[in-house]
């Protein structure tokens, strides 16, 4: 069964039209790629499959159920149940210190504190930020901000994870972490969409999606990934 | 709700400067509304028990006002002048006194006349009563210095003087003789038996009381008084009694609260003022708290957008940044009320004295825990409305314009 299913996706913002009537299946446990230039319409795509957005035309399905946008109470559960997400930036509240900020979804799920903090420990220490728990952001790296990102994406075992962009701000060895990690949470049955414009990272996906003036140019599934 | 109060608390004391800043604003209004509130209830309190406790609940006197402007009148010319004095009053007295509401009657002759102390001379207002039966319808003995009331029964030339009238003729001893004079021309030698001391300023410096049947033969009124007193069981029916006593004495009824419309008029223009004074301050508080949470969700839209993304609802936006007014409404209230309480402890212990229109030694405070209760409703109403726009502004962000933007 797919994951996600966009029927005839289009979308304007304001009196341009970025989506163009896009269909795009991602099946559980895909680690597929969006490629194409900047203002392709591919980070619009993911956030309509984020749930943040809502198309202009056209529908979605998560796991087979057909999404109703109208129901933003049901979209906010979801979002939090299901998806998570990772960002270029790394978007940490600075209130919080790394394990509080990877713990705020799981509070929202209901998870109790100590619950939480737990799996919040588990997911700092399996990135390799262990002891840096009640660090602030301002004390950690760009590469171990966006690890710590990735964690928060994870902590409520999200059936999706979107990510936007995630190493647009790292430098080629922090790139590449978080690349293998991505591959590694894959491997694990986790299913991965990423957006991006570096070929050299679509490619280490199982499947790249190419993105053009709001269309599916081309959907490849790589071979021997 | 844990996630919210959990995001709430964090956001607001990691921006501890502004607010600690909030949280002064609405203190100094919490504290200003039980301080001025516990000054202000307490002086008008003290003031009307001391009048309900000394002037009679209601009052029963000759009419005095005459209308010029009656259709009558104007045709008929004016009627003739009631004298003034109450015709039939042991009826009147004795009907009253049935009435299962009247707890004691008692008549009165009251005139206006001058006391001289050697060199010294002072207008006053004389009251001649009955010692017997005026301590059933006022507590005249709780305000005298040495409780001599029925000293005006033995000693019939003996009078009881107000404080203030004694100190402007200097009088400080009992047993001093001075000279009443008569609007009829007429004096008497009295005998001090006792002052008068009910700590309200215009009543002290005007009263002489003396025995009603010394002040009929002074004034040349054998028999005749002008005034009937009553206490009744509960005084704040006393103007819906008067008007039923109304309708069936033919003379003026008057309760206290119609006899002290002025100032109790005064009281009201006097709360106005105050409860202005602290509604301007708790105003300036809230917009302090607008500001502060307007300027956070400014700051934090970026956050604001990836809570969303998290999963957080609007309403958990909305109730996010609603939790920081409660929260900061809450402790303004808690530490105003300390503030309050402590400086409500310091004008309790001030002994200086205060002489305006009562008299006190020291501030006279009115403690009702319920000050408290309102100010926590205030407070909190206030940081309510203040957090209530910016928070609905935070939970109508768009995520991903948030997003595009960055």
């Amino acid at each position: 069964m797919s994951l996600i299913e966009l029927k005839g996706i289009k979308k304007w913002v304001g009196q341009e039209q970025i989506l163009k009537g896009i269909d795009f299946t991602v099946q559980k446990g895909e680690f597929v790629a969006v490629v194409g230039a900047s203002g392709s319409g591919k980070s619009s795509l993911l956030y309509i499959m984020g749930l943040l957005d809502k198309p202009s035309e056209g529908d979605v399905f998560f796991e087979g159920e057909k999404v109703d946008f109208s129901n933003e109470r049901g979209l906010s559960e979801l979002r939090n149940k299901k998806i998570g997400f990772v960002f270029q930036f790394h978007y940490l509240l600075p209130e919080f210190n790394l394990l509080e900020n990877v713990m705020l979804p799981a509070i929202k799920l209901g998870m109790k504190r100590e619950e939480a903090m737990e799996r919040a420990y588990e997911l700092l220490k399996s990135l390799g930020l262990e002891g840096k728990e009640k660090r602030r952001i301002y004390q950690i790296s760009g590469g171990e901000m966006q690890r710590v990102a990735i964690a928060r994406a994870l902590i409520n075992n999200p059936s999706i994870i979107l990510a936007d962009e995630p190493t647009g701000n790292l430098d080629s060895k922090n790139t590449q972490i978080v690349m293998e990690i991505f591959k590694e949470i894959n491997k694990g049955g986790a299913t991965f969409v990423m957006v991006t414009h570096e070929l050299h990272l679509a490619e280490q996906a199982q499947r790249v999606v190419e993105i053009k003036d709001g269309m599916v140019l081309s959907d490849k599934v790589i071979q021997g990934v | 709700m844990n996630h919210v109060l959990f995001v709430a608390l964090r956001m607001l004391f990691q921006r501890k400067r502004q607010t600690l800043v909030s949280v002064l604003g609405v203190s100094m209004g919490v504290s200003a509304f039980v301080v001025m509130s516990s000054l202000m209830l307490g002086f008008q309190n003290y003031f009307i028990q001391q009048v309900i406790d000394l002037e009679p609940h209601i009052k029963i006197k000759p009419k005095i006002e005459k209308s010029t402007q009656e259709p009558y009148t104007i045709l008929l010319g004016e009627q003739p002048e009631e004298k003034d004095r109450i015709l039939g009053w042991q009826d009147i007295m004795e009907n009253l006194e049935k009435h299962q509401e009247v707890l004691g009657v008692a008549p009165r002759l009251v005139s206006k006349g001058i006391t001289k102390y050697g060199v010294r001379d002072k207008p006053v207002t004389l009251l001649g009563i009955d010692p017997k039966r005026e301590p059933k319808a006022s507590i005249i003995d709780r305000f005298l210095v040495n409780k001599n009331l029925q000293r005006l029964e033995t000693n019939r030339t003996g009078v009881i003087v107000g404080a203030l009238v004694a100190r402007s003729l200097g009088i400080d001893q009992l047993g001093k003789k001075l000279l009443l004079v008569a609007p009829n021309g007429q004096s008497l030698l009295v005998t001090v038996e006792d002052f008068f001391e009910s700590g309200i300023t215009n009543i002290d410096d005007a009263r002489v009381y003396i025995n009603i049947k010394t002040l009929q033969s002074l004034l040349e009124r054998q028999g005749e008084v002008n005034e009937i007193v009553l206490k009744i069981r509960d005084v704040n029916r006393a103007e819906r009694l008067s008007r039923e006593f109304q309708a069936f004495v033919s003379y003026e009824v008057e309760s206290w609260q119609r006899a002290y419309r002025n100032f109790l008029s005064i009281f009201k223009i006097q709360n106005t003022i105050t409860y202005m004074i602290v509604f301007a301050i708790l105003t300036v508080s809230a917009f302090g708290i607008f500001n502060i949470i307007m300027m956070t969700v400014l700051e934090k839209k970026r956050d604001i957008a990836i809570l969303m993304a998290m999963g957080y609802s609007r309403k958990d936006v909305l109730l996010i940044f609603m939790m920081e007014g409660f929260v900061i409404g809450f402790m303004g209230a808690l530490i105003g009320s300390l503030v309050g309480f402590g400086l409500q402890e310091y004008l309790e212990s001030i002994r200086l004295d205060v002489e305006g229109l009562i008299r006190t030694r020291g501030f006279v405070l009115d403690r009702d825990p319920m000050l408290y209760v309102y100010a926590l409703f205030f407070s909190m109403f206030f940081a309510l409305m203040a957090s209530l726009y910016p928070s609905y502004r935070a939970s109508r962000l768009n995520p991903v314009d948030i997003f595009r933007s960055q």
